[in-house]
């Protein structure tokens, strides 16, 4: 299996963003547009405590996605996040948003993992294994205190 | 780290990721301001917080800390309690106050240790002494490391028993005006009461007995009439109380027994048998090699150098007490002797009234989470049957506390158990009632402070705890 | 390999919703559903197909993860995300609520009768892992409180022939329970998986065990006399499926009439193994005899073995669909 990534200079990166170039009208494979697809669909995700995107605080960037193709139909996304801080007490949460927002948005066939970027929080491998656990996400969206605030990250911005 | 809480506790809801190296943050959602933001925040080279306004004043930010209180209110997990209370309440601390008597002029503290029987009878088993040996020694070697009172619980615990006999006489008698008067549900507990609040609020609690515990009764009797006597405020006396459950320290931190004119909690320490052991194993000492000493007599439950204890189980015997005094005032009936039947497993056992094939009174006793369990749920029902019930979150009860001093490699639990019991019934019963220092505290100091103050003293309040309804803090 | 697992049908069982768990009345002639639309469906055989006879709704306000018949057939229990366990008894052909167990302090994940009809288990998020006891009246204490996991239990079975229970965990273990005097011990905690065991199940003749996990893999355990000489029993792992699963299993089951190994996999397949006869017992073989890779859309969530009718089997999916199939031995030369 195929593992692509971002083969983009991180510098090039930067001035494709700066200057607004729209990178899909550029020869790119078609796993990267869809790295991008799903970046699109999470990069507007709030943070649950602050006022942000996850993009804002850069718990969530370009390079976090990784798609890889299980079969021509079907794709396997991996989501590695950072959050603001080693022992952030929210990971769980912005993982469970992450995992909800892609539940719902994505249009193609995938199964989904979200991790953690290594190194980025004390209790690491805790967290990976809840927020991958379709169990314990379906009960805690059945929960309405933890749904509404869910729902109130993963809703698109108005304007 | 294992957990020290009973199991009980253990139970309800502890946290999958707080460890005990982490401090709970309880986060809190901070709403997007429209505008710039006006404030700086600088962190000072002592490390604190600073906002800086655009006048340029200054104003220090509180650091926020998660305190016992937080915890205790918070219906999530208890393992920053426990963090907490390791600190807080741990034999290192009365060292800490011991030594400080010995080299300061200020602050200096009177010292009183509280023991309790069950862990006088889990020393003695521990070091082959007979339970009243194991107190005399222990006063010695507590004595010896600067403590200037040990007091036993028996004596506070004699309270505790009449009180709650009254208390039940009195629910007994309104219970047809009261649906929620009857059964009355012992209260000395700290691991049950701490579950009761937390997961079943208002529809168990007014059924709990009000009657403190024998720990609290003692908090009671040493930092208010004790320190009067001795002309202290009741912050200049530091107290210790000697338990056989972990559980004891949350009960000692309750703001229900924290004198907030005095700042000062009524027990300022618990520590467990264990904890005891711990203690001489430090300083290398083995009980058995210890002088005995004399017992304080003031808050003691002896007769010459033997302690008295009470009759019924090893968890206080409230059933049996409340049981024939009831039988007695209500139905002038004269109990003799008891019969337990045991019924689902020997932790839920049942004791009846009857006459004329009419049942007058039905007790039980329930022991340990499962039968805590079916109680609740009966109780739900509507379908339990008892008018009084003695609870406790410890299979066996206290004698098998988790504060009990553990067994050696060569022992197993259940002989050790049986010797503890053994040592601990050993101690001759005295009827609440005969005793006469008692009936001379309640005649000449809680008579004199009228029926409210009295009722304060000897009676306490609980507390529901809602339900965490603030997502960011949900465990999932 | 030839194919051996042939569709039967194909049922839109809990639309818009998933099925989490399905499970076939002892006598074979029901199958009960149930997931995330809060309610359990039976199912029922009409001339060549099977179609819905009772939709039991209205016993649960959240997902009920799984259903257990009692032996006897008249009894159903569903665990439910709302931390209740519902017993319904059979009318007729209808289902009326008769109680509703109460304790666990959040998601009940699982839900099972005992041989003896007598006792239930039940285990939950709370870490724990209860057993009930029904009396004459219908009735249900609590008799034990077990807390041998560290973490969530997302799974309990009992042994065919004793009161021997087993739980799997998120913690990676499995737990055998036994009475022992008063109350309930946990005899032998079972670690070799690295992930979250998320079920398992016994043979029919209660000697061996199979448990599958987050980890890919499937474990065949096998009861052993312990090493002390005591009357304990210990479990030894003599075999692990690994390499056949793609992504978690969540579900095996192990057909009381033939002996096949059916198992359900987050990569959406249905597998069914066979044990090599002429390998030793203390070292089976298993080999992949049917395989169906886009048995569901979605993941599969559960696999059932008919009790009845020899390679009937069921399972059931996030998409909300059951699929009845037909397991055929092909006589391979």
């Amino acid at each position: 299996m195929e593992i692509v990534s971002s083969r983009l200079s991180p510098a090039l990166e930067k001035i494709f963003q700066l200057s607004g170039l729209n990178r899909n009208g550029m020869n790119t494979e078609p796993m990267e547009e869809k790295a991008l697809d799903v970046y699109d669909v999470i990069r507007s995700i709030r943070d649950p405590e602050k006022p942000n995107t996850l993009e804002e605080l850069e718990v969530v960037t370009e390079k976090c996605v990784e798609i890889q193709e299980l079969n021509e139909d079907e794709f396997l996304i991996i989501i590695r996040f950072s959050p603001t801080v080693p022992h952030c007490s929210l990971a769980t949460l912005i993982g469970l948003c992450i995992q909800v927002k892609l539940q719902r948005c994505l249009p193609f066939k995938h199964k989904l993992e979200i991790y953690i970027s290594e190194g980025t929080h004390s209790t690491e491998e805790d967290i990976n294994k809840q927020i991958n656990d379709k169990e314990r996400i379906a009960a805690a969206m059945e929960n309405p205190n933890l749904r509404e605030i869910v729902e109130q990250c993963v809703a698109e911005p108005d304007d | 780290m294992a957990s020290h809480f009973s199991g009980v506790l253990q139970l309800t809801d502890l946290d999958d990721f707080i460890t005990p190296s982490q401090e709970c943050v309880k986060p809190v959602k901070v709403e997007k301001k429209k505008g710039k933001s006006v404030a700086k925040i600088q962190i000072e080279d002592d490390g604190s917080y600073v906002q800086v306004n655009q006048d340029g004043g200054k104003q220090k930010l509180e650091r926020a800390k998660i305190t016992l209180n937080d915890c205790l209110a918070c219906s999530g997990c208890i393992t920053s309690a426990e963090s907490v209370l390791i600190t807080q309440q741990s034999h290192e601390e009365l060292l800490k106050v011991l030594r400080n008597n010995k080299t300061k002029e200020t602050e200096q503290k009177t010292v009183v240790v509280s023991v309790s029987p069950q862990s006088r009878a889990s020393l003695a088993a521990h070091y082959n002494l007979s339970s009243s040996e194991a107190g005399r020694k222990l006063t010695s070697f507590l004595k010896g490391l600067g403590v200037h009172h040990v007091f036993d619980t028996s004596f506070s615990r004699t309270f505790s028993l009449l009180e709650s006999q009254r208390e039940f006489v009195d629910r007994f008698s309104r219970k047809q005006q009261d649906s929620k008067a009857v059964p009355m549900l012992t209260s000395a507990c700290p691991g049950w009461i701490c579950y009761a609040e937390k997961t079943h609020g208002d529809y168990i609690l007014p059924y709990i007995s009000t009657t403190r515990s024998p720990q609290q009764m003692m908090g009671s009797l040493v930092k208010s009439y004790f320190a009067e006597q001795q002309g202290l405020s009741p912050q200049q006396i530091y107290h210790v109380a000697v338990m056989p459950c972990f559980d004891k320290k949350l009960e000692a931190s309750r703001s229900d027994f924290y004198l907030s004119k005095a700042e000062t909690r009524e027990v300022d320490c618990v520590i467990t048998s264990g904890e005891v052991q711990k203690m001489l194993e430090e300083q290398n000492v083995s009980l058995s090699d210890v002088e005995p000493a004399a017992l304080d007599t003031m808050f003691s439950s002896v007769c010459g150098d033997e302690f008295l204890s009470h009759a019924g189980s090893g968890s206080g015997g409230y059933l049996q007490h409340v049981f024939t005094y009831a039988a007695k005032q209500l139905f002038g009936e004269e109990v003799k002797e008891l019969t337990y039947k045991t019924l689902r497993n020997k932790d839920f056992q049942e004791v009846r009234l009857e006459k004329d094939g009419a049942v007058l009174l039905c007790f039980a006793s329930t022991y340990g989470f499962r039968n805590i369990q079916n109680l609740v749920q009966k109780l739900k029902r509507g379908k339990s049957p008892y008018h009084f019930v003695e609870v406790m979150a410890c299979p066996s009860g206290c004698l098998n506390g988790g504060g009990q001093v553990r067994p050696s490699s060569s022992q197993n639990q259940k002989e050790l158990l049986q010797q503890v019991e053994e040592l601990y019934r050993a101690e001759r019963p005295l009827l609440p009632e005969n005793d006469t220092r008692v009936a001379e505290l309640y005649e000449s100091w809680l008579h004199t402070l009228g029926a409210e103050r009295a009722k304060e003293l000897l009676h306490t309040q609980f507390h529901a705890v809602e339900k965490m309804t603030n997502g960011l803090t949900i465990k999932w | 390999m030839k194919e051996a697992l042939s569709l039967v049908q194909r049922i839109s069982a809990h639309p818009d919703s998933c099925c989490w768990f399905v499970s076939w009345s002892p006598n074979g002639a029901l199958l009960a559903s149930c997931g995330g639309d809060k309610a359990v469906r039976i199912w029922g055989r009409e001339g060549d197909s099977w179609i819905c006879k009772t939709v039991l709704q209205d016993g649960h306000q959240r997902t009920v993860r799984k259903v257990a018949w009692s032996p006897c057939g008249n009894y159903l229990a569903s665990a439910s995300f709302d931390a209740t366990t519902c017993i319904w008894k059979k009318k007729n052909d209808d289902f009326e609520s008769l109680t509703v167990l109460e304790g666990h302090e959040n998601e009940v994940k699982c839900v099972a009768w005992a041989p003896s009809g007598n006792l239930l288990a039940t285990c939950s998020r709370d870490k724990s892992v209860w057993v009930w006891e029904v009396d004459e009246d219908e009735e249900y204490e609590c008799v034990t409180v077990l807390n041998a996991h560290t973490q969530d239990v997302k799974h309990v079975a009992w042994h065919p022939k004793k009161e021997l229970l087993a739980s799997a965990s998120y913690d990676n273990n499995i737990c055998i329970y036994k009475e022992e005097d008063d109350d309930w011990e946990c005899q032998a905690t079972l670690q070799g998986h690295t992930s979250t065991v998320w079920s398992l199940c016994f043979d029919a003749s209660g000697e061996r065990m199979a448990s599958c996990s987050d980890d890919r893999t499937v474990k065949i355990w096998k009861e052993c006399p312990s090493e002390n000489g005591q009357g304990n029993l210990s479990w030894k792992c003599v075999c692990t499926l690994s390499g056949y699963h793609g992504r978690t299993v969540y579900d095996v089951a192990w057909c009381e009439l033939t002996g096949a190994l059916a198992t359900a996999c987050g990569d959406d397949a249905v597998r069914v193994f066979k044990e090599d006869v002429t390998a030793s017992p203390d070292e089976p073989v298993f080999s992949l005899v049917a395989q169906e890779t886009k048995a569901h859309s979605e993941d599969a969530n559960c696999v059932s073995w008919n009790p009845k009718e020899a390679g009937l089997l069921a399972s059931c999916s996030d998409n909300g669909e059951i699929v009845i199939w037909r397991f055929k031995e092909e006589e391979l030369d």
